[in-house]
């Protein structure tokens, strides 16, 4: 069964019951890291998708400065294994949690609901004519290139470039918007004690913002790769 | 139990340090100063001369003698073809992935060399305290990779030392700074030292609890420093000599060690006064003499200085910083002491630099700063260190995956999970590797292992394997059988360091998305998000909310994962594809079962721990 909705487990050291925290509430001792422990849950967080980043940052050093290995150079072989996986787990966590695109991607992940799909490679549908005049302008600019000869073209060829890149650095933002809208309607369902299908909905548009984001990623980066080549 | 001392092993000079009254302190050696030469040196009857004495003889027995072999710590002979046409080093031809030095008669690997200069620091400190010392704290450059820092912790086991842990040389500093001049905020730690250029970006943070050191990222240059300066000017010099008609004087040898000496003499000189000479005693036995001005010395190390920009934007760029937000900029490493760096630094960023503390020393008291919280444990300051390289391991094609991005804090982990592809097969094969680029062949390979498994029906096997870089940065290995719960033990067969083209080579390369053929792209992308499917798929049929699915639905979905499987050994992408789209079919009411749990979960907000 899933670990994080265990409520009981039993001390390694003193054998007392505890709630499977980081500590034992009776000895103190650092406990092992339950399987599966959900990254929201570490932090004692519900698993909602706004979050502020500086409160989060606060309870990640707070929790760093209990499990970091540093406080256990002296303790036992066996305690410090799991100061070293309760502290990795943590700097792991902070890690997916601390940026709102990757939060939205591990939460997908963590629910099994992060398909990267066919919908990586295809341009999605409303972009499709301004990703052929970009691959265009982009084809032309490598003739130029190797043709090395006029400077003035290239010139005007890596504006146009430009300019059709800020186009795209544009959606990414407009899609950066949407991720956002969908995240808070989650959070909304969330409190609204949503079902399984409206969950499951939820995640799915969510999976296709990440698609459609990624493929804009990788379209910004060639070209910005390209125009700082030429 | 004896004392804890800290250690800067550096590529030039190496120091030892302490606390005292919460002050760190250098401990001087027996020539009055607490910079001890990295240089070793043995004997006809074999024993062992280190530091300054060692230094020394690098003008009389340089073929017994060798210095700067950090150089050479934790790389293969491959990577250190480059160094050898710059560097004395004598490298046996029996050597391969372990280096081994030839010093006169004898052969050493240069953990044990780098043992040496360990133990003797470790004696100026018992000299010092009078009991003995055996735990240290050592420093190496922030973008040591694995295999550097790994044979930087067996020097220390060769020399005695429990290594309580390595501290990355601009952490260590900024760790001194900060005691020293209580600073905050957004601090750049720029470390040009002997033979390394490294940079860091941290945060400090004052908390309840204390002060946190907490590094955004790093970057750097394991083959950038003082001793390429020094080339650099032998090289011209050399020339000039060859132009001054002097007679019988070598390239190689003892002469190139006295033509080392005059140039880094003229180097120091030149970091104080605008003119000189480079001296030397001629063979004829006269001297020869050539003035060089602070101009000349510029114009040849101008573009050895610049290079060190290149990865201080980089650092800068992954802390999504500018120059102009970075509130202090700190000064570390002997090569800092030329007025030229400190102008490119000021200029970079826009402020005065901090160089109030010696830069030969800063490092050693901020490893004694950390050796005294692991010591004491008493403890006002934590340090949260990034690992400056991304892990990954090899998949299909030939691809990397990374799962520990570089710049992660440390300690850090990933976990993986394998099964069998076909029946009764006994043995996964990983490789893990370091570094920025996509394909493997383009990485540094850290390790390859092989998983056992026991023979079983294709994919019944499930093997979580966990990769997870320590405090030190060092990588550990393991693996567990998720159907007996039982750890299995990994045998990790490391492959040894980088050269520092490589280094170089997967940095600037390290486009995220570099541009590959198209269709090579779509099937290792097909197959990825295939590899993912499973993945999540194997983890949902493990878990307890597999119990509820109707009795025929496992084997559907063992079926369509054999399907896919098949498809994926192919080169079919659209195939692939097809069958991954299958495949999520047949798991649809699974995914809800996991949904529902995770709803369940989520509403309830539940807490799991009171902090």
């Amino acid at each position: 069964m899933d670990a994080t909705t265990k409520t009981e487990v039993v001390c390694w050291s003193c054998h007392a019951a505890h709630s499977g925290g980081h500590f034992c509430a009776a000895c103190g001792k650092i406990q092992p890291l339950p399987r599966g422990t959900d990254y929201f849950v570490l932090f004692g967080l519900p698993q909602k998708l706004w979050m502020d980043c500086a409160e989060l940052e606060k309870l990640f050093h707070q929790l760093s400065w209990k499990l970091h290995p540093d406080n256990f150079v002296r303790a036992s072989e066996y305690e410090r294994e799991l100061s070293l996986e309760r502290s990795s787990q943590l700097n792991d966590a902070y890690r997916a949690l601390r940026d709102p695109v990757s939060r939205v991607e591990y939460l997908l992940a963590h629910a099994g609901m992060r398909k990267e799909g066919a919908a990586k490679q295809q341009a999605p549908p409303e972009l499709l004519e301004e990703v052929f005049e970009l691959n265009e302008s982009l084809d032309e600019l490598r003739l130029v290139r190797a043709s090395s000869r006029d400077g003035a073209e290239l010139a005007a060829l890596k504006q146009r470039l430009d300019v059709e890149e800020k186009k795209f650095e544009a959606k990414l933002r407009e899609v950066d918007e949407e991720l956002k809208r969908i995240a808070r309607e989650w959070d909304t369902a969330l409190d609204a004690g949503a079902d399984a299908q409206q969950g499951m909905a939820l995640m799915a548009r969510m999976n296709d913002v990440l698609n459609r984001r990624s493929y804009i990623r990788n379209l910004v980066a060639n070209v910005q790769k390209e125009l700082a080549e030429a | 139990m004896g004392r804890t001392v800290g250690i800067d092993l550096g590529t030039t000079y190496s120091l030892v340090a302490y606390m005292e009254g919460g002050r760190p302190r250098v401990i001087p050696g027996p020539y009055g100063t607490p910079l001890c030469p990295s240089v070793v040196s043995v004997d006809a009857d074999g024993s062992v001369v280190v530091g300054e004495p060692a230094r020394r003889r690098l003008l009389t027995q340089s073929d017994r003698t060798i210095y700067s072999a950090k150089r050479l710590m934790g790389r293969g002979v491959a990577d250190v073809q480059e160094e050898l046409k710059l560097f004395p080093f004598r490298i046996d031809p029996g050597s391969q992935n372990v280096i081994r030095v030839r010093l006169g008669d004898r052969v050493f690997t240069p953990p044990e060399i780098s043992a040496f200069i360990l133990r003797e620091l470790k004696s100026w400190a018992e000299d010092f305290f009078k009991e003995p010392v055996d735990r240290a704290v050592v420093t190496v450059p922030a973008y040591f990779n694995d295999a550097q820092r790994q044979a930087t912790k067996d020097a220390g086991r060769l020399a005695g030392l429990d290594v309580l842990r390595l501290v990355n040389e601009p952490t260590a500093a900024a760790l001194a700074y900060g005691l020293h001049e209580k600073q905050r905020g957004l601090v750049a730690v720029y470390d040009f030292g002997g033979g390394t250029f490294d940079i860091s970006i941290l945060k400090l943070v004052s908390t309840g609890q204390g002060d946190i050191y907490q590094v955004l990222a790093t970057n750097g240059d394991t083959h950038l420093g003082g001793d390429d300066i020094d080339n650099a000017l032998r090289a011209t010099e050399w020339e000039e000599i060859r132009k001054s008609g002097l007679n019988g004087f070598s390239r190689t040898g003892e002469d190139a060690q006295v033509l080392r000496e005059a140039v880094i003499a003229a180097k120091h000189e030149l970091s104080v006064v605008d003119k000189t000479f480079v001296k030397f005693p001629a063979p004829d036995g006269g001297w020869y003499k050539r003035e060089i001005t602070r101009e000349e010395f510029e114009r040849a190390i101008a573009p050895i200085i610049e290079r060190t920009i290149g990865p201080v934007k980089l650092a800068l760029a992954d802390s999504h910083l500018q120059p102009a937000q970075i509130e202090e900029v700190v000064l570390v490493g002997g090569s800092t002491r030329i007025p030229m760096v400190r102008r490119r630094v000021e200029d970079f960023f826009g402020r005065k630099p901090h160089f109030e503390l010696n830069p030969d020393e800063v490092v050693a008291l901020g490893a004694a700063v950390q050796a005294d919280i692991l010591e004491s444990g008493v403890k006002n300051m934590l340090l949260l260190d990034v690992t400056p390289l991304s892990l990954g391991i090899e998949t299909m094609g030939g691809v990397i995956a990374k799962i520990i991005p570089r710049n992660s804090t440390i300690p850090a982990s990933a976990q993986e999970l394998y099964t069998t592809g076909v029946d009764n097969q006994t043995g996964i094969d990983i490789h893990v590797l370091q570094g920025e680029r996509e394909l493997a062949k383009d990485c540094r390979s850290l390790a390859r292992f092989q998983l056992r498994i026991p023979p079983a029906p294709a994919g019944h096997a499930r093997v979580e394997v966990k990769f997870l870089i320590d405090a030190n940065g060092i990588l550990q290995v393991h693996a567990r059988d998720l159907r007996t719960a039982e750890a299995r033990s990994v045998e990790v067969q490391p492959s040894y360091g980088l050269s520092d083209t490589e280094v170089e080579k997967m940095l600037e390369d390290s486009i995220e998305y570099a541009e590959q053929d198209f269709s090579e792209r779509q099937l290792i992308e097909a197959r990825t998000e295939a590899e993912s499917i499973l993945l999540a798929t194997s983890k949902a049929l493990a878990d307890d909310v597999a119990t509820e699915l109707a009795p025929d639905e496992p084997r559907d979905i063992d079926a369509a994962i054999s399907l896919l499987r098949a498809a994926m050994m192919g080169s079919d992408y659209k195939l692939v594809r097809a069958r991954v789209d299958a495949l999520n079919q047949a798991t649809m009411h699974l995914a809800e079962l996991m949904m529902n749990r995770v709803l369940h979960v989520a509403v309830e907000g539940k807490r799991l721990e009171e902090v």
